[in-house]
């Protein structure tokens, strides 16, 4: 193909924009909903997903040692302790820290009582947490088999509870990202196919001239391109304000909200490049290839 | 050059025989009428001779292409030998004239300077060269077969097939495309022109295939009678 050609071909794909405007324009409205649609819906599931995520593993194993064991066999306990595969970290929380910590939180009369105390009633305790809170029932039994390890305490019952939520939800996420991504296919399959069914006579008489079937696609294809990363663009500047603001409520409350780990929610930022490149790269192809194959249709003449 | 052997259609969809053992031969510098009722296959003889359909069976031969033998993606090739003139004009309607009529030199891959010289050219043939930048609704029906005219036109093609072309315009424009066409078949172009006019055809004469229930019921050229004018 001559440059000429491929200008021109370029040129008409630009140009089909502007003759066909309402098509084009329900076209890329339907491409843009339907962008928006799954777009949020996958955002919310990364976003629910890495909250919860944020829960679990703020969820600790407390260690309560033996009273009366000797640095070294707290240095064995902790070495036995960060050999599991399952934990994560390993912190000591010392029985004069926790000590400490018990004083500041006591009024002053409080304080009087136990000034006279001989000796610091609390133990030395180490806090764990774990990789994956599916097994941490199964590490807290592990633990409790250590010598020196007095008992343990672990939200058991709270991490079954998350682990469901987890498990529903990505079902359920998973299922209406799938119907979503379903649904719009169908809708823009069928919005390309009338835009181009307006068109068959224009194909009709193109294929009747000695349009080889390229030469005619090429045009649809770059005006389904443009379309395309036109709805992607509006996609991705709605998404952001969308996404900031249900993003600042969160921060602006914070104390509220943190106690649902939406401290952990990815900034707007941080999800941007995968974002855009995942909005361009579905609007683009939906675009291009859905437009290309509804011609298919009309050039078998 | 088209030559119709034995050449039989049968609609599968429907089990109508549309062409019955047709044998026909049109040489190049030829103007021939296809006349003849509805439904007597004037229209399956055109769909053949573009490759819309193939024949149940026999052979058609089109400017040297064996069409039986032609795989699709030859089709494009073997239409660029053919201009085609409908009824209903089929211009694209969000062209102008001179981008309807250019428009056949791009599709062929015409240098645009090639381009620029032959469409303007061939559009004064046929008195349009005032309404090159008119878009198709803004013309007549005569002017709009005209440019119809102008496309099968400009890029010379050895054969040009007229389906029906004077049968959205008056009356009297309609002795002008003929007239058009004529002008065109003394430079050599083949016609083929399917009417159902029979004042038109009785006028100018010329080769005549009737074609009735599939078969061709009459071949033979008769004088027109304005050779008697």
């Amino acid at each position: 193909m001559k440059a000429s050609s491929a200008k021109y071909l370029v040129g008409q794909g630009f140009k089909g924009i502007w003759k066909n405007k309402m098509m084009t324009f329900a076209s890329f409205c339907i491409l843009l909903v339907s962008l928006l649609m799954v777009g949020i819906s996958c955002l919310t599931a990364i976003s629910l997903t890495r909250v919860i995520g944020g829960i679990e593993d703020q969820s600790e194993i407390v260690v309560i040692v033996k009273d009366g064991a000797s640095d070294s066999d707290m240095a064995a306990l902790e070495e036995k302790l960060h050999s599991i595969p399952n934990v994560n970290t390993v912190s000591l929380y010392t029985k004069e820290e926790a000590w400490q910590n018990m004083l500041k939180g006591m009024t002053e009369e409080e304080k009087d009582f136990f000034q006279y105390a001989d000796d610091n009633p609390l133990p030395d305790t180490y806090k764990l947490t774990v990789k994956d809170i599916q097994i941490m029932n199964d590490t807290t039994t592990q633990i409790e088999t250590f010598d020196f390890v007095e008992s343990t305490q672990s939200p058991t019952a709270f991490a079954d509870i998350l682990i469901n939520i987890r498990r529903i939800f990505s079902i359920v996420a998973f299922a209406v990202v799938l119907a979503l991504v379903v649904v719009s296919l169908i809708i823009i399959s069928n919005t390309t196919r009338a835009s181009v069914f307006a068109r068959r006579k224009e194909i009709n008489i193109m294929k009747y001239v000695g349009a080889t079937n390229s030469f005619i696609r090429i045009p649809f294809f770059i005006e389904g391109m443009i379309v395309g990363v036109a709805a992607a663009g509006c996609a991705l500047l709605l998404t952001k304000f969308a996404y900031e603001g249900v993003y600042n409520i969160f921060n602006d409350t914070f104390g509220i909200w943190s106690i649902l780990g939406m401290q952990n929610l990815y900034s707007f930022d941080d999800l941007l490049l995968p974002v855009s490149v995942s909005y361009l790269v579905a609007g683009a192809l939906i675009g291009a290839v859905g437009t290309s194959i509804s011609t298919g249709k009309h050039l078998r003449v | 050059m088209v030559e119709f052997k034995d050449v039989s259609v049968t609609y599968s969809s429907s089990g109508v025989d549309a062409l019955n053992n047709v044998n026909l031969k049109i040489n190049d510098g030829d103007f021939a009428f296809v006349v003849g009722p509805s439904g007597a296959g004037k229209s399956t003889l055109i769909k053949l001779v573009l490759k819309e359909i193939d024949a149940t069976s026999g052979t058609v031969l089109v400017n040297g292409f064996n069409l039986k033998k032609l795989r699709r993606g030859k089709i494009p090739a073997l239409r660029r030998t053919i201009g085609v003139v409908f009824q209903d004009f089929r211009l694209i309607p969000t062209m102008t004239v001179y981008e309807n009529v250019a428009f056949v030199l791009r599709v062929i891959d015409a240098p645009a300077k090639y381009i620029r010289s032959r469409v303007p050219y061939v559009i004064s043939l046929v008195g349009l060269s005032k309404k090159a930048k008119c878009y198709p609704t803004e013309l007549s029906g005569g002017e709009q077969q005209r440019v119809a005219l102008a496309r099968a036109l400009v890029n010379d093609p050895k054969l040009i097939i007229a389906d029906e072309p004077t049968g959205n315009i008056d009356p009297e424009l309609s002795y002008e495309i003929v007239e058009l066409l004529k002008g065109i078949n003394e430079c050599g172009t083949t016609i083929l022109m399917v009417t159902h006019e029979h004042d038109l055809v009785r006028y100018f004469g010329g080769r005549i295939i009737n074609i009735n229930k599939g078969s061709i019921a009459f071949d033979e050229v008769i004088g027109g009678s304005n050779e008697s004018k």
